[in-house]
């Protein structure tokens, strides 16, 4: 056993075992760490909003290379802060028409590209696949699996006849993604802890190598 | 009481403590089981090794904060030390504001150790806001949306960002990605569709499951799936000779497996109980 | 005017971003460039809505003497603190600074602060979900019917498959847990992905072209 030094990994330990402590219940020294943790948090992004954007990519050009275009922007910015006076709420509305306009603009082509046209294009059998007999099965099983599971998304009227069956083996499909996600969420919430345990038991304590 | 009602009534308490056992005794008695190398993780561990030395950087995306790092803060030190142990320069950023300080740390940590030198083989972009409009600026201009690194010197001095200018100038970009803005939501539909950007990815075992589709279809070269991602990728830069430094998430997947034990027989037993009691009703 | 303007402004940015996107000219790449730095810095000013939310929140708390006050003084104290360090400490440990960041050998500079404070404790916040998951996975996944059944053994063969374990325990077993990760879960996140990029187009058009206005709030 080899306990850190360190006075900076006790205070991280002591932090992690008061959020552990919410394991038996609410309790003041879970709610000190929450507390703590939003606090430094966003104190933290204060220092890194100025040091990583205010400052070279406003003050400077704006105030010290004299790039006045800089001003619309600022202004725009600036109109977020009117939701703090009553009257002048709505002018809040400006910037988010803007942004939301600009993010609804740029996201339809790279959505459409991305997520619908490659994926079509992913799904289809090519040449490629008919190389070997293994490829061409499996793709044929996720065609059937992608169409499917469309159906059984798409077709929100009554399903009875053919159409039950498509979609009841689109549920299929769905139920092992499900379960694949369910596996993989399992692992990610394991591997949480366990980087945790490996901190308080390595970092700490120095019992493990 | 039957067997199907004492199943039911179990304290969570027990379930917790036997979790607990269960995970921390392999740290102690480790058993030593090597797994198969996943075919995302070799494919993104060969795109890594295909980089030219001392040329274009590799960009790594801190798209994460502390909140999941244990999962992916090890796969980011492994991609660090094959990218260094192979003289591949490395450009990172964020986009996450909380995650800047790690991708900090992983760089203070990984860089000395095979005497790297910040600004001639690696830089540190640190982070900008807007997300969306950070990657497509970056694909019209690095030096126009990232002014300066992390630390206020201007990248223009920066030796090995000189004749990088955009997309075109990186071989590779990985998005070490737990959630949005990330990897699926931000780097494929931006990045790789727009520019034709060579994209791999380092991500939660949550959301790795739903990376499937891009891998198959071309759009992602490369996933690590969380921790047991991780653990490949120290396998194999430890199996090519590339690094000699502990490796954290190895360490860990005995624990891992024990836990997905523990949690498969949880389950069967709770619904042992469930089908008794459903029997007796 | 209070409505009009921001959706103008909407539907206008919104129409050339999709129209830059199709017509790569000059002038709509300029136009694109200079949208890119204008979303840049309005997107920045966000924080003072999150900052000002979280003063008050605890502000009104502690003027109140609201049980739990003490809660809040250690987050508003927390985060002067630590905005204070990193304002005019700096980002950059080995630069001269305004605030000294150390005494001695002892350092609480901002990246100290990240290291020791956000990082133990962030992380540990969602390392103790594996206890809830364990708990509420035995208590409630149940193999009540088919479809549910096929859900528990895609789960298992996941969750074996997929660590060390499960090759000592089957050679197959990995392969057949990336079998079902390539093939048939694969199919149907492909499918999913359909509907939502679908439903994610037809929301941004109703966004842009006035449709959808639950932005807009209440109000005239």
């Amino acid at each position: 056993m080899h306990l850190s030094p360190d006075l900076w990994v006790w205070v991280g330990a002591l932090l992690t075992l008061f959020v552990f402590s919410f394991l038996f219940g609410d309790n003041p020294f879970y709610k000190f760490a929450e507390h703590l943790y939003v606090g430094v948090s966003v104190g933290y992004m204060i220092a890194i909003y100025y040091w990583n954007f205010f400052k070279p990519d406003l003050i400077e050009p704006l105030f010290g290379r004299g790039e006045l275009i800089l001003i619309v922007p600022l202004i725009l910015g600036l109109c977020y802060l009117a939701i703090f006076i009553q009257k002048f709420s709505w002018v809040v509305r400006i910037p988010m028409g803007f942004v939301l306009g600009w993010g609804s603009g740029i996201a339809i082509p790279a959505v459409l590209q991305a997520n619908v046209i490659k994926q079509i294009q992913g799904s289809l059998i090519t040449s490629q696949t008919l190389a070997h007999w293994n490829t061409f099965v499996w793709s044929i099983v996720v065609l059937i699996g992608v169409i499917t599971t469309v159906i059984y998304f798409f077709f929100s009227r009554e399903q009875k006849g053919s159409l039950k069956v498509v979609a009841n083996i689109g549920i299929i499909y769905i139920m092992i993604g499900f379960g694949a996600s369910f596996g993989y969420t399992v692992m990610a919430r394991i591997s949480l802890l366990l980087g945790r345990l490996q901190f308080l038991l390595r970092d700490w304590l120095g019992v493990i190598h | 009481m039957k067997i199907g009602e004492i199943l039911g009534k179990i304290d969570r308490r027990i379930v917790f403590g036997f979790m607990a056992i269960v995970v921390i005794v392999p740290f102690f008695f480790p058993l030593n089981v090597t797994g198969k190398v996943a075919p995302p993780s070799q494919q993104l561990f060969d795109a890594v090794e295909e980089i030219q030395p001392d040329s274009k950087p590799l960009l790594i995306s801190i798209d994460f904060d502390p909140q999941s790092m244990p999962e992916l803060y090890p796969m980011l030190k492994a991609i660090l030390r094959h990218a260094f142990s192979r003289n591949v320069r490395v450009c990172m950023m964020a986009l996450w504001v909380t995650g800047v300080g790690l991708g900090e740390a992983a760089l203070n940590e990984v860089a000395p150790e095979y005497g790297k030198v910040h600004g001639k083989d690696y830089v540190y972009l640190g982070w900008k806001p807007g997300f969306a409009a950070v990657v497509l600026g970056m694909g019209k201009s690095i030096p126009e949306t990232f002014p300066t690194d992390q630390y206020g010197t201007p990248l223009e001095s920066i030796p090995m960002m000189r004749g990088v200018k955009n997309f075109r100038d990186i071989p590779y970009a990985i998005s070490i990605s737990a959630g949005d803005p990330g990897a699926l939501t931000l780097w494929i539909p931006y990045v790789q569709s727009r520019f034709g950007q060579k994209l791999g990815t380092g991500m939660t075992a949550v959301s790795a499951a739903d990376a499937y589709p891009y891998l198959q279809s071309g759009q992602l070269t490369g996933l690590l799936g969380g921790m047991k991602g991780a653990a490949e990728y120290e396998h194999l830069v430890a199996e090519a000779g590339y690094s000699e430094a502990s490796k954290p998430a190895t360490q860990a997947m005995d624990s891992q497996s024990m836990a997905h034990l523990a949690i498969i027989l949880l389950i069967v037993l709770g619904n042992i109980g469930f089908i008794l009691t459903k029997g007796r009703k | 005017m209070k409505q009009g303007i921001p959706r103008l402004l909407c539907l206008v940015a919104g129409i050339v971003m999709i129209v830059q996107f199709f017509i790569p000219h000059p002038i709509s790449e300029k136009i694109f460039s200079e949208s890119l730095r204008w979303v840049r810095i309005i997107s920045a000013f966000a924080l003072v809505l999150g900052v000002r939310s979280i003063t008050v929140h605890h502000g009104t708390r502690i003027i109140r003497k609201s049980s739990g006050w003490g809660y809040s003084l250690v987050a508003l104290v927390a985060m002067v603190v630590t905005a204070v360090i990193g304002l005019f400490g700096g980002v950059d440990p080995h630069a001269t600074a305004l605030l000294p960041t150390s005494i001695g050998g002892f350092s609480f500079h901002l990246q100290v602060l990240y290291a020791n404070l956000m990082v133990p404790l962030g992380a540990t916040m969602f390392s103790i979900l594996a206890f809830y998951m364990a708990s509420a996975a035995y208590r409630s996944f149940r193999a009540r019917n088919k479809e549910a059944t096929v859900l528990l053994v895609a789960a298992f063969i996941v969750m074996i498959g997929m660590v060390p374990i499960g090759s000592a325990i089957w050679p197959k077993l990995p392969d057949i847990a990336q079998w079902l990760l390539n093939v048939p879960s694969m199919a149907a996140k492909r499918g999913i992905l359909f509907g939502i990029a679908l439903g994610s187009v037809a929301t941004s058009l109703k966004i842009i072209l006035g449709i959808e206005r639950g932005w807009l709030g209440g109000g005239k």
